[in-house]
């Protein structure tokens, strides 16, 4: 049963633009105009998810900050989200949230890492996630709102604003937003989400830190061996971030365009036969050479559009990429 | 009649302290102190740290060192470790972030 009065402190207007200009005034947007977060908008929010405005959805210790579904829904709101995203919403709070996706660490750094949502089964078509062409772009309500509704989350919940916890140098226009979908039904590949415990007619979001976003551009090669020996090429041109904590347990993220999956369709080659080929590679002498723990560490997802011959490397900062079931309601 | 607009707060509070634990002063002098050196274990952080100590060393009459290599850059130090920086050391310097 949802909250019917939120309890965040009200603020009143006389009018949108004033409202607006307050948020601005008092740090609470990314820098682009918000939707009013009204009493209303945001129960409704809260009852879409079935959750409680006082559910915890997780903390950031270090921060001394406990993250509730009633925060979350506020930022939804304001992100421009519809009220059948904020399950997806609470899903990719609480994958960030958790323990080893090291919000503190991603959120806080100098390298300005971001957070990419990747989100796999029905939910996809449900809410119109773009999973193809332009995809990782602008132009897909859901997948700009939904992505940006986490950063506003980690900016106004989590504290993460530039020049106090996010000392950035650069950062990065992921941090706006950065969301797609797996294209699951261009082959016959095993979807993320399956590959990591859950079931096919499950929906879930993967968020994973994104310190570097590198494309592996390979236009002539026409055989499995050749595609992957491109993407290794750029694997082997960065380091894996990892530290003692977050031991084997590190991910690389590989977004395989339909330019290079067709290579591998061609041959039957599976995801797992991509890691086999590609693991012993990350190697020189027995020794790895990239900082990536495991085979399974390399997440391999089917996405974008026809025409560019490329793929797309998501390389992690300091945090495992976390796989959380969005519950239904 | 004009329509009013009733928006929420969308943030944990402000950027303040919410308590009321101060710092403890710094110390005037490192003469006699034991000097706590936590190396969050990124990069060459452990030999920067020794590198400070040397020089500290040098200029004051520090009465040692506490080597602490936390796990992690986002978690603290592991119990054993906590408790012999709390235990022994007297100052202690932390640092380099990424």
């Amino acid at each position: 049963m949802a909250s019917p009065s939120p309890s965040a402190d009200r603020h009143e207007y006389g009018s949108y633009d004033e409202l607006l200009e307050d948020y601005f005034d008092r740090g609470w947007t990314d820098g682009l105009p918000v939707v009013p977060p009204t009493p209303e908008k945001v129960a409704a929010f809260l009852s879409a998810a079935g959750l409680e405005g006082a559910e915890v959805l997780g903390e950031v210790p270090t921060r001394e900050v406990v993250v509730t579904a009633e925060h979350a829904a506020i930022n939804a709101v304001m992100a421009g989200c519809r009220p059948e995203y904020m399950p997806t919403v609470v899903a990719a709070v609480r994958a960030h949230l958790h323990e080893k996706g090291n919000c503190h660490s991603t959120t806080g750094t100098l390298s300005g890492a971001a957070q990419a949502v990747i989100i796999n089964g029905p939910v996809r078509q449900e809410l119109d996630v773009a999973c193809g062409a332009g995809c990782f772009g602008p132009g897909f309500r859901a997948n700009a709102t939904i992505g940006r509704a986490l950063r506003l989350v980690v900016r106004n919940v989590c504290r993460a604003i530039p020049g106090v916890l996010d000392r950035a140098s650069f950062s990065t226009p992921l941090r706006y937003q950065f969301c797609f979908g797996e294209d699951e039904e261009c082959n016959d590949w095993t979807p993320m989400h399956v590959e990591r415990g859950l079931s096919p007619g499950d929906s879930a979001v993967t968020v994973a830190s994104v310190m570097n976003l590198l494309s592996a551009t390979d236009f002539t090669s026409r055989d499995p061996e050749g595609i992957c020996d491109a993407i290794l090429g750029v694997i082997r041109s960065r380091f894996i971030a990892s530290d003692r904590w977050l031991g084997d347990g590190t991910n690389l993220v590989l977004v395989i365009g339909p330019e290079h999956r067709r290579f591998f369709d061609r041959a039957s080659w599976s995801k797992n036969d991509i890691r086999s080929y590609m693991w012993p590679r990350l190697h020189e002498d027995g020794k790895n050479v990239t900082g990536l723990g495991r085979p399974e560490g390399l997440l391999i997802v089917a996405a974008g559009g026809d025409g560019m011959g490329d793929s797309w490397l998501l390389f992690p900062h300091l945090a495992w990429a976390i796989t959380e079931k969005i519950e239904p309601v | 009649m004009s329509q009013r607009w009733i928006g929420l707060d969308p943030s944990s509070g402000p950027l303040e302290r919410r308590d009321d634990r101060e710092l403890r002063p710094r110390p005037t002098s490192l003469d006699g102190h034991v000097i706590g050196l936590v190396a969050n274990g990124l990069g060459r952080g452990e030999e920067l740290l020794d590198q400070v100590y040397e020089r500290i060393a040098r200029d004051a009459g520090v009465s040692g060192a506490v080597r602490v290599l936390k796990p992690g850059v986002s978690v603290p130090p592991e119990p054993a470790d906590w408790a012999r920086l709390t235990s022994e050391a007297t100052v202690a310097i932390t640092g380099f972030g990424g």
